[in-house]
């Protein structure tokens, strides 16, 4: 298996350059070299093969041994409780709870050597959400807000979206301007009351006194804006126009309305928050929203693993692999990225109170479609789960290979403030294995 | 000036006196000016000395190309002409002040500069004459630079078209020779070149496979990377010139970072006589650097390519001192206005301010540079007077930057801002009404007085400590009944005016229940005591320390040492459980802090302060009694610059919380005389907001002028703020006449009342309240969202607060017509009355409908969702 390549500059390729020039550098290399480290390394990015990306995000730190990654040969402390099944991809077995997905193995890349050196749960959520280690200095923006500053809307809709909340702070924009933070639509979908806040004209007021109403604030305005200047005053305007045109553009307002779906579509994934979330996220992609944040259960089970984890997975397995049957029968896995990932995993033995706590050091994820290969597993961990034994995949090159899915060269230098150019992902390589 | 004039008499040009006289528009009596008189083809041109101006007409039949080199012979530089002139000569000064050459091979470069009468600074460091005097030969001076020759003292006499300036120079131990220390010659060298810059080997994990500590914080790793790691493949002491030290640095071999010294440079030299001499470490102890000069300190430059050169001075703590302009990292905050060369010449570009940074070992210091466009013409407005102290410094700051401040707000805006600042309240119709019919000259300051009486003031007060203070509930950590009581502790003493001196030491030496003393609640908000320590210096200092946990601050002075120093106050801060199980006990008892490299126990420092003894006390309240002393020059500068953010939504440093070398305040003298003030009220802060909000700066409108358009930073005028979250809520609830009710408040309270920074609601939530999970000033996000505008356009909170408040259909009963309504709607949400024209329009919108009272429901709602209302201006 190929290695994760380095698309960069590096040593040995500048060695090569200067073997065919047949020169060492010259004066003018030099001052082009000097520029180039001032300046800010600058790619364009342009859609990629994942036109959007769904990012279900399972906080807590899901067992690797309760999920993807079961080790059905280990000692039973090692084991945990569960039996393992097996899947559409032969020799690969995935936990019992999970033979729904099982039977889509087939279309996922399942990576079983995520490696990260953070126990702390805020920390290692900041690791899967910034492609950083945290940093005490600097905030780093989200990887759904770098698709938002670097794409903007489509069709009317937000770029960037939480189902249903922002679900931590590392989420959020870090040090990129908050025109490109996400938008929490505030509700669950599964909810019996769901409703997206804010989208829909208030009771008793229609189109008609909708647009009066839009007439009155201009004249309102008019004066207040032919007196004041200010960035401020400019990004409140943005903000106006776009919930203008998300109010007026019934075809984007009902990417909101989970009702509209089939009944037995609505069944297939399961009416529970699993079920709706994911359904949801899918009509939000379907509609032109770039990236979806969506959380689902907890899953920081330091007691009673069997229990809780019994009761957790039934609905997102599910809900996961309906989505992934849908988004492949209406043609759409091809150009959405649909990943499934956790701050961490759980350590190999099973503790005194029957449950497992934060390991780092070797966990799973999942990813599929968007360009990403079908049915294969990257990396393995040992035969405890405890450490990664072959190809260990590091954050920043998770990262940079999501990333270089979505048309961004990560390597790109955004501005943080003070003038500091801040690589997107510092220093990783694109994992071409994962790629189709 | 004979053959000059010779030449001129040849050419029929006429020579005179003309006084004040302007030809062609382009001579001006202060600056020397050369001109055209007519573009395109040549004729002839000026060029004036001060008063007197040469004037040159090209005689018919005499070639172009002749008089233009007569012209060019007249634009060299003015010095060239014997020509003195007095009206344009400010004062020099040199720098540095004295110069010591302690060794053999010590050097010391100078820098003159010269400030005019009009402020402006130039650069004579190339066309004045030195000389040295003393009892013999100690000295020479050569290529810009004082050289020792022998021992002994005498001056430096610097001379400029009849001024001179002298700089004692003193020339001791001559004989000395200083072996080549890797600490204090080799690791500058490192730093001046970016070697071991963050983005390049300095970088946590190094580059390319070599890894230097950032910036240089750690010399003995690095003398071991290089001279031991790889099995000492990096240097070769045999051939110093052919090893991967040099070959490397000079991009002799493949290099990422490209050929960074030239062989025949001072810093190659350097690396070689180190190899040569076998590569050592220091030999024996080597003085550290105690502080380092930067000179000059200030400049202002008169127009793009305008320069000025820079020299440093190193003062080591043996009471050496050495020139090491040479080895220094010069940066600039603002290249677009003032760019700095490695070799330390500021260049100016583009109008505006920057600060230059010079960075050796440890230390960074700048200097001020204000960029002028060419020749300037500035008169200060005579109308405008300071009203106080805060004026004058600002006044005095605007006059350097030739800006004219904007005129004064009306006072309708003067009415509508000082109480959302200072009461967080709309003011009433009624009050509106009285203050703008008043008459009376003061009565801006009698508005003020009245605000800062009411209770009002201090519930803002209360919420922005509570912020700084961290007052919210914490899962299992701290209890609701906790955070409860904290704040009431804090209440307590802010309704009290208990001096903030006193608060702090109360809050910062507390121990005891969470219950019992709620100040001890502090160090239960945050249980990782390096964490306290960061908070500490952040809140109450203003200084973020926390770059300095693992590596020294790159572009502040705080060390690991210091950091690790300064968080052994808080190392013995121990906490138990209490009876009450929501209940913990903060006790001091063993602890201490290790520095994580040297593993050395760190004794107590203050930040950039002495050692104190702590034997047999109370840390932290050694501690806090020195934060708040006259010892530490940052509490109040910080509390004063957060007093003053809070006014003009910008802080005199900024961001609040980010007191830094290279991040100075926009205006030194304002902010050190703002402290004064504040130290000298007993750190009252309704004394500091009476004179910040009675000064004519606060009282600026928002309109520009042609000279502070440009200008966001040095508060030439008024800016728009967004309303923050808890106001913006009160606010509508108090222009619809309606209530809210928040957790653990009765009916009708202020969201600036919450007690909890887990207590909120989905419009402060959205409007970018602070939870207070840390201390940054960053959580109050002022920043307009999606989410917003939707909530205001079609939430709940101005839909139904339109309604409930009734307001609407009780003008409606009370007989008023549209007008009328329009007028009071105006008032409450603007404090102003519509133009006519607003009146005359919205009337048209309620003829066109058929429900009147929807009508008149929407204007409302436009009202609450226009800029102009939730913009204070």
């Amino acid at each position: 298996m190929r290695r994760c390549t380095d698309h960069r500059l590096s040593r040995r390729n500048l060695l090569t350059v200067g073997a065919v020039g047949g020169l060492g550098l010259t004066l003018t290399d030099f001052f082009r070299m000097r520029s180039a480290r001032a300046d800010q390394k600058f790619y364009e990015s342009k859609e990629g093969t994942a036109k959007s990306v769904i990012y279900i995000f399972l906080p807590g730190g899901l067992a690797q041994q309760e999920s993807f990654d079961p080790k059905p040969y280990a000692p039973l402390e090692y084991r945990g409780p569960l039996k393992s099944i097996a899947t559409k991809l032969t020799g690969v077995r995935f936990s019992e709870l999970f033979p729904q997905t099982a039977s889509v193995a087939d279309k996922l890349t399942v990576i079983n050597s995520m490696t990260h050196g953070e126990a702390a749960h805020e920390r290692g959520v900041h690791n899967m959400f910034t492609g950083y280690r945290p940093s005490p200095a600097l905030q780093y923006p989200s990887i759904g807000s770098v698709v938002s500053h670097e794409f903007g809307p489509r069709n009317d809709l937000p770029p960037y979206v939480f189902v249903p909340n922002q679900p931590n702070t590392f989420a959020g924009t870090g040090y990129l301007s908050s025109s490109f933070a996400g938008f929490s639509i505030g509700s669950d979908p599964a909810a019996k009351d769901y409703k997206v806040r804010d989208l829909q004209l208030p009771d008793g007021v229609d189109t008609k006194r909708f647009q009066k109403r839009r007439r009155v604030l201009d004249i309102v305005n008019d004066h207040f804006r032919q007196k004041e200047k200010s960035d401020s005053l400019d990004s409140m305007d943005t903000f106006y126009q776009r919930a203008y045109s998300l109010i007026s553009s019934e075809k984007a307002r009902l990417a909101f309305d989970i009702s509209k779906e089939d009944d037995k579509l609505r069944k297939a994934y399961g009416r529970n928050p699993a079920g709706a979330r994911m359904l949801l996220a899918r009509r939000l992609v379907e509609a032109g929203v770039r990236f979806v944040t969506l959380t689902y259960g907890g899953w920081d089970h330091h007691d009673k693993i069997e229990n809780r984890i019994r009761s957790q997975v039934p609905p997102f397995d599910q809900a996961y692999a309906a989505l992934i049957r849908d988004l492949d029968q209406r043609g759409l896995l091809d150009s959405t990225l649909v990943v499934v990932a956790s701050e961490f995993g759980r350590t190999p033995k099973i503790n005194a109170t029957a449950g497992r706590d934060h390991w780092p050091k070797v966990f799973s994820t999942l990813m599929a479609g968007g360009g990403i290969k079908r049915g294969q597993v990257y990396g393995k961990s040992n035969a405890t789960a405890a450490e990664p034994a072959d190809n260990p995949m590091s954050i920043e090159n998770w990262a940079t290979t999501l990333y270089k899915c979505i048309g961004i060269n990560a390597d790109k230098e955004l501005m943080a403030p003070g003038d500091r150019p801040i690589e997107i992902v510092n220093g990783g390589k694109v994992c071409k294995d994962l790629l189709a | 000036m004979n053959a000059f004039s010779k030449t001129l008499v040849c050419l029929g040009a006429v020579v005179g006196r003309i006084k004040d006289a302007t030809i062609a528009g382009t001579a001006k009596t202060r600056q020397s000016g050369l001109g055209l008189l007519r573009s395109g083809q040549f004729l002839g041109g000026v060029r004036s000395f001060g008063n007197r101006h040469v004037f040159l007409v090209r005689p018919a039949g005499l070639p172009c190309q002749v008089a233009g080199l007569v012209l060019l012979l007249l634009a060299m530089p003015q010095t060239l002409f014997a020509q003195s002139n007095e009206s344009v000569a400010g004062t020099l000064a040199v720098f540095p002040p004295k110069i010591a050459l302690s060794h053999g091979e010590d050097r010391q470069s100078i820098v003159v500069q010269e400030t005019r009468a009009d402020g402006t600074t130039f650069d004579l460091t190339d066309q004045v004459n030195v000389r040295l005097a003393g009892e013999q030969s100690f000295a020479k001076f050569e290529n810009g630079v004082v050289v020792p020759v022998a021992n002994g003292a005498g001056t430096l006499i610097v001379e400029h078209r009849g001024r001179s300036v002298e700089v004692p120079v003193e020339v001791a131990t001559v004989e000395k020779r200083l072996a080549i220390s890797f600490t204090n010659d080799v690791m500058p060298v490192f730093s001046k070149t970016g070697c071991n810059a963050g983005s390049c080997h300095g970088a946590a994990r190094g580059k390319d496979g070599f890894n230097l500590s950032l910036y240089g914080f750690d010399p003995g790793g690095d003398y071991f990377r290089l001279t031991r790691e790889m099995m000492g493949r990096r240097i070769n002491v045999a051939v110093p010139e052919d090893c991967l030290l040099t070959n490397k640095a000079t991009g002799d071999v493949a290099h990422s970072g490209g050929s960074l010294i030239s062989r025949d440079s001072e810093h190659y030299q350097t690396l070689l006589k180190w190899l040569r001499e076998g590569a050592p470490y220091d030999g024996g102890d080597v003085p550290a650097v105690s502080s380092i000069e930067l000179y000059p300190k200030a400049a202002v430059l008169d127009g793009p390519g305008s320069k000025q050169r820079l020299t440093v001075v190193a003062n080591y703590a043996d009471g050496a001192s050495r020139d090491v302009t040479n080895l220094t990292y010069f940066s600039s905050n603002n290249d677009n206005s003032a760019a700095v060369s490695p070799a330390g010449v500021v260049t100016a570009a583009n109008r505006g301010e920057a600060f230059v940074m010079a960075r050796f070992d440890t230390h960074t210091v700048g200097s001020d540079f204000i960029i002028l466009p060419k020749d300037a013409q500035f008169q200060w407005p005579e109308d405008v007077k300071a009203y106080n102290y805060i004026d004058d410094a600002i006044h005095d700051k605007l006059n350097k930057l030739r800006i004219r401040p904007a005129e004064l707000c009306s006072d309708a805006e003067f009415i509508r801002r000082s109480t959302l600042d200072i009461c967080g309240l709309l003011p009433t119709t009624e009050e509106v009404e009285t203050f703008v019919a008043d008459k009376s000259a003061d009565k801006r300051s009698l508005w003020i007085d009245q605000l800062l009486e009411r209770k009002e003031f201090s519930d803002i007060w209360l919420m922005k400590w509570s912020e700084l203070l961290q007052v919210r509930s914490v899962g299992n950590r701290v209890s609701y009944k906790g955070t409860l009581l904290y704040y009431d502790w804090l209440k307590q003493r802010i309704a009290n005016n208990v001096p903030v001196d006193q608060m702090v030491i109360e809050l910062l030496s507390s121990t005891g229940g969470t219950f019992s003393n709620p100040a001890t609640n502090y160090f239960e908000n945050e249980r990782n005591n390096l964490k306290i320590a960061e908070n500490v210096a952040q809140v109450f200092m203003g200084t973020r320390i926390q770059c300095a946990q693992c590596h020294n601050h790159p572009f502040d002075r705080w060390t690991m040492d210091d950091y690790y120093s300064f968080a052994a106050f808080f190392a013995k801060v121990n906490r138990k459980r209490a009876e009450d199980p929501r209940e913990r006990i903060i006790f001091n008892a063993s602890g201490e802090t290790k520095h994580p490299i040297t593993g050395k126990v760190m004794l107590p420092k203050f930040l950039g302060g002495d050692v104190p003894k702590v034997r047999g006390k109370d840390r932290r309240r050694v501690l806090a009694e020195w934060l708040v002393s006259p010892e530490n020059p940052w509490f109040a500068r910080n509390l004063s610059n957060i007093v003053w953010a809070h006014f003009f939504g910008r802080g005199i440093v900024h961001e609040v919380d980010d007191f830094r070398v290279s991040n100075p305040p926009v205006n030194p003298r304002l902010l050190d005389d703002l402290a004064a003030k504040f130290t000298d009220y007993k750190f009252d802060f309704k004394q500091l907001v009476r004179d910040i909000c009675n000064s004519r700066t606060y009282q600026l409108g928002t309109r520009t002028n042609e000279t502070n358009k440009g200008d966001l930073t040095n508060f030439s005028h008024s800016t728009l703020r967004r309303i923050r979250a808890e106001v913006l809520l009160d606010a509508i609830s108090q222009v619809t006449a309606t209530r809210d009710k928040f957790r653990g408040l009765p009916l009708g309270s202020r969201a600036v009342q919450i007690a909890d920074g887990n207590t909120s609601t989905y419009f402060l939530s959205t409007f970018g309240r602070a939870k207070r999970e840390t201390v940054c000033s960053c959580e109050v996000k002022m920043e307009p969202n999606l989410s917003q505008a939707l909530h205001l356009i079609n939430g709940e909170t101005v839909e139904n607060k339109i309604k409930s408040g009734g307001l609407i259909k009780t003008m409606m009963d009370q007989g008023k017509d549209d007008a009328t309504i329009i007028r009071d709607l105006y008032l409450r949400c603007f404090a102003r009355k519509a133009t006519a024209m607003e009146a005359e329009k919205l009337i048209v919108t309620i003829k066109e409908n058929e429900n009147r009272q929807q009508a008149l429901e929407d204007i409302f709602w436009a009202l609450l969702n226009s800029r102009e209302f939730v913009f204070n201006h």
